[in-house]
């Protein structure tokens, strides 16, 4: 069996509802799909035990109701896992992730930024990537947004 | 001065130590740096969004714009993405010329790099040296692709331009200089007393930092990480040439020039072995302009550090989302971390060691009008600098508007004797015979 | 009187002075360029940049004190153009001499230091304040090792007057080489006074800027350049006649033109030196100065208070 394989046994192994959820989209490539509620406990999993040590970055995506985001996380191995979690539009809230990985916070800004997510735990600081004088309420990278 | 008290300065967003602008703002306690406070995002160009409006012929273009120095890379982890999500194979010679690309970009970048991290430590002699031996790698990827900079040598599925023998024999010949001169500033870097006086020990990042703060590239290696994307998650054609992963443990400023200077030397190996094994063959492939639904992530070793794109299609000629993350957004975390404690002095070498690029960094979004935020009026800010004027010394200060300012510098030199209306007529007129 | 003020207008007084100072300047950045493989700038670079700084429009920051913000750069200007008057160029004698113009000198070399200190200061700057306060710490560092070996030459000659220590060597050409400790010890000081690499730390320009000069422009940047210049100049024809004072016992019209090329050699040696190294940081400079110049010019000292013992 492949690692790829290796690790969705896993997965499987310890959360039973991944079943089916978690697929290898090419080598070295793993995409999971899963709901908020069961975000934190799967990232932690694979944080802690599967070896995902490397934090790359948070993509969000815009999907009409909802907004995804996706966080890559890496292994040494040259592994990367993206797990894909989605929350309603109309209050997106999101728990932060700067526990495991302090160098997520500029990440999780930009998704403030751009998609209008709510980071909960996100300690002040400067926005990014946006100018200060930004208008409240604007969030360029949603798809119902239009240059002025 | 202020004895008891810390003061701020500011470094940035304009500042002769920062090539592009970002904010630093430093609060300082004598020559110490007791904290700080980074502002990004003054180079954002809504180049994300940007792309979600142009099909994917345009967006490589527009990609390969996100920064002058690492062009190739972001071209290459993007197009590397969509040829994924299509399902296209891409021929091998077009892999080889790719990686040789890619690693001429590497010695440019850290070339550039060395260059500029001399000019940060006053050092201004190894600036002109090594720019001056950048010139021939960038007259290598002129020949290569036409271009010194942003080599447009992508295409979805291959490459534009395939490489003649010719060419060959004068990339042999500049990579053999090039080794000779490296050889000798690795010498220079290494050894020289004031440099390492000025590297060692400065900018510390030890190796559970780095992993903690997601360090990436020249920057982790440097602190023992053993990480590179171009082995452990290999792309174009990195899984069949051998090189080594150079890391280094000083976890210093030193150690990243090492890190980089080492480097060098084994791109121009890469170089060759591209070079001797390049495969017969087409470079490029017919792919649709319509890509099917689907989703890919790649991922790249640019020259500092893993690159990320995310594509995503909806099976038009046009992506769905395009995600950049560029590898200072990464290691700028860990500068904070590096800088605690420190002097200011250091601060740009600093920042420089892990080769920031602030224009890959801040992308998307750019706007052509923009409200100011409720409750302050362009009128009421410049009212505030106007009653600034009137309470100082001078009492005839006036606040100007640009217009008034330009007309006003033109009326003084014009009372110096330097009158510039003659020229402009002169101008318009050539303009208007046009 | 019309002598005196010949010698201190014309010759080799400001206008001389002025006009030496921009050449050292324009050799001294030809080699520093040559040195890093550029072209470097045409001979009248230096004449042209003055001249179109003197054409730009003065600017006094509206926080500044005007006066002292004025003020500062005529300070040092008129310091190191003094000193040259004191210098014995072409004969045995200088426009202007005393016993004890050497620790007068010395002094008047001070002032420019002070001067861009008080500029920088009074222009409220943060980059300009902090490159003040840097120039001062710095000035602590490199004069003790500057004063002890250029008093320890006039020790050997017995004599506080320029006039009398440059006689003193050029008829003993050999006891030149006694100093050549001191003399070492002395460029490497005037680095630090001249704020060049590796002790450009005042003005670094990656971290504050242009330090102390920050806010200047137009006139008032274009006279402290000057002063840097002339600074430059002083202190290699210092150098000249202290340590080696071999133009005068050549006569008049070739004796000034090995001065002349005795000076512009110190100042290539200046900009050799300053084009391979690196910029220190502030208390890696302060310890270099008290670790290694200090206890160096100490052992000049020693030397020199042995050989006076033996040979005078």
């Amino acid at each position: 069996m492949s690692k790829e394989e290796d690790i969705i046994q896993e997965l499987i192994n310890k959360f039973g509802y991944l079943e089916g959820a978690v697929k290898v989209q090419r080598p070295r490539r793993i995409l999971l799909e899963i709901d908020y509620k069961n975000f934190r406990e799967v990232f932690a999993f694979a944080v802690k035990e599967l070896k995902f040590g490397h934090f790359c970055t948070i993509t969000g995506l815009d999907e009409q109701d909802n907004l995804s985001f996706i966080y890559h996380l890496a292994q040494d191995s040259g592994i990367l896992f993206n797990l894909k979690t989605s929350v309603s539009k109309a209050n997106p809230v999101l728990e932060t992730v700067i526990p495991f990985f302090p160098g997520a916070e500029i990440y999780e800004r930009e998704v403030v930024d751009l998609f209008g997510a709510k980071v909960v735990g996100l300690p002040a600081g400067n926005r990014y990537p946006l100018t200060d004088d930004w208008p409240a309420g604007q969030y360029p990278l949603r798809k119902d947004w239009k240059q002025h | 001065m202020h004895n008891s008290d810390k003061f701020n300065i500011p470094l940035g967003p304009q500042h002769p130590a920062l090539k592009e602008p970002e904010g630093f703002s430093v609060a300082l306690k004598g020559e110490k740096i007791m904290g700080m406070d980074i502002r990004l995002g003054y180079n954002h160009r809504g180049i994300e969004k940007a792309c979600e409006e142009r099909t994917y012929i345009q967006d490589l273009y527009l990609i390969e714009r996100v920064c002058g120095i690492c062009s190739h890379s972001h071209s290459t982890c993007f197009v590397q993405a969509v040829e994924e999500i299509a399902g296209v194979q891409v021929p091998k010679r077009a892999l080889y010329i790719r990686t040789l690309i890619a690693e001429l970009e590497r010695v440019h970048s850290h070339l550039l790099w060395l260059g500029v991290a001399g000019h940060e430590i006053g050092f201004d002699t190894l600036l002109m040296y090594t720019w001056r031996d950048r010139e021939i790698v960038m007259d290598i990827l002129a020949l290569l692709t036409g271009n010194r900079v942003n080599y447009g040598i992508n295409t979805i599925g291959g490459v534009r331009r395939d490489i003649s023998p010719k060419q060959i024999e004068e990339v042999y010949k500049g990579i053999k200089t090039l080794e000779e001169r490296t050889r000798y500033y690795i010498e220079v870097a290494t050894q020289e007393t004031t440099i390492i006086k000025r590297l060692s020990g400065v900018g510390v990042l030890s190796r559970e930092d780095a992993l903690r703060l997601d360090a990436v590239g020249p920057t982790a290696r440097a602190s023992g990480v053993n990480r590179d994307v171009r082995r452990d998650d290999p792309y174009a054609a990195y899984a069949e040439i051998k090189f080594n992963v150079i890391t280094d443990d000083h976890n210093d400023v030193y150690g990243r020039t090492v890190v980089r200077v080492k480097e060098l030397m084994e791109s121009y190996a890469i170089v060759k072995q591209c070079l001797k094994d390049l495969p017969e063959g087409p470079i490029t492939v017919k792919v649709p302009r319509k890509i099917p639904a689907g989703e890919a992530t790649s991922r790249y070793e640019a020259p500092r550090g893993e690159d990320l794109h995310y594509v995503k299609s909806n099976g038009t000629e046009k992506p769905e989302r395009v995600k950049v993350r560029a590898p200072t957004l990464a290691n700028i975390q860990a500068v904070k971390h590096m800088l605690k404690d420190r002097y200011l002095a250091d601060m740009p070498i600093v920042i420089a060691a892990i080769d920031p690029c602030f224009s890959c960094t801040d992308r998307l979004v750019y706007l052509s009008h923009c409200e100011p935020p409720k409750g302050v009026k362009q009128s009421q800010k410049r009212d505030c600098f106007a009653s600034l004027a009137m309470t100082s010394r001078f009492k005839n200060a006036k606040v100007m508007s640009w217009e008034a300012l330009r007309t006003y510098s033109i009326e003084w030199h014009r009372v110096h004797g330097i009158d510039f209306s003659e020229l402009n007529n002169t101008f318009r007129k050539r303009l208007e015979k046009r | 009187m019309l002598n005196s003020l010949f010698f201190i207008l014309v010759f080799p007084g400001f206008l001389f002075v002025s006009f030496f100072g921009l050449v050292a300047e324009y050799v001294d950045r030809k080699i520093y360029a040559r040195l890093q493989n550029r072209v470097g700038p045409p001979w009248f670079q230096t004449f042209a940049d003055f001249i179109k700084l003197l054409g730009k429009e003065d600017i006094v920051p509206c926080e500044a004190n005007a006066r002292m913000f004025g003020l500062a750069p005529i300070f040092a200007l008129s310091a190191v153009v003094t000193v040259f008057l004191y210098i014995p160029i072409w004969r045995y004698d200088a426009a202007f001499s005393f016993n004890g113009d050497i620790i007068m000198a010395l002094y008047l070399l001070t002032i420019p230091t002070l001067a861009f200190f008080i500029g920088g200061w009074y222009s409220t700057s943060l980059f300009a304040r902090l490159g003040s306060v840097r120039c001062v710490t710095q000035l602590f560092a490199y004069e003790v090792p500057l004063f002890m070996s250029i008093l320890s030459a006039a020790l050997l000659a017995n004599s506080w007057s320029l006039r009398d220590i440059a006689n003193f060597y050029s008829l003993r050409p050999a006891y030149c080489l006694f100093n050549l400790l001191g003399f070492a010890v002395s460029m490497v000081a005037l680095l630090g006074k001249l704020e060049k690499a590796p002790f450009d730390i005042p003005e670094a320009e990656t971290e504050i800027v242009a330090g102390a000069f920050t806010e200047y422009s137009g006139r008032l940047l274009a006279l402290l350049r000057l002063a840097i210049d002339i600074e430059m100049v002083v202190g290699a024809a210092l150098f000249v006649a202290v340590f080696f004072p071999f133009a005068l016992a050549l006569g008049a019209a070739l004796g000034f033109i090995v001065f002349i090329i005795e000076v512009l050699a110190v100042v290539a040696l200046l900009s050799l030196m300053r084009t391979v190294v690196a910029r220190l940081r502030i208390d890696q400079m302060i310890d270099f100065c008290w670790k290694y110049l200090v206890p160096l010019a100490l052992l000049q000292l020693l030397i020199n208070l042995i050989l006076k013992g033996v040979l005078v």
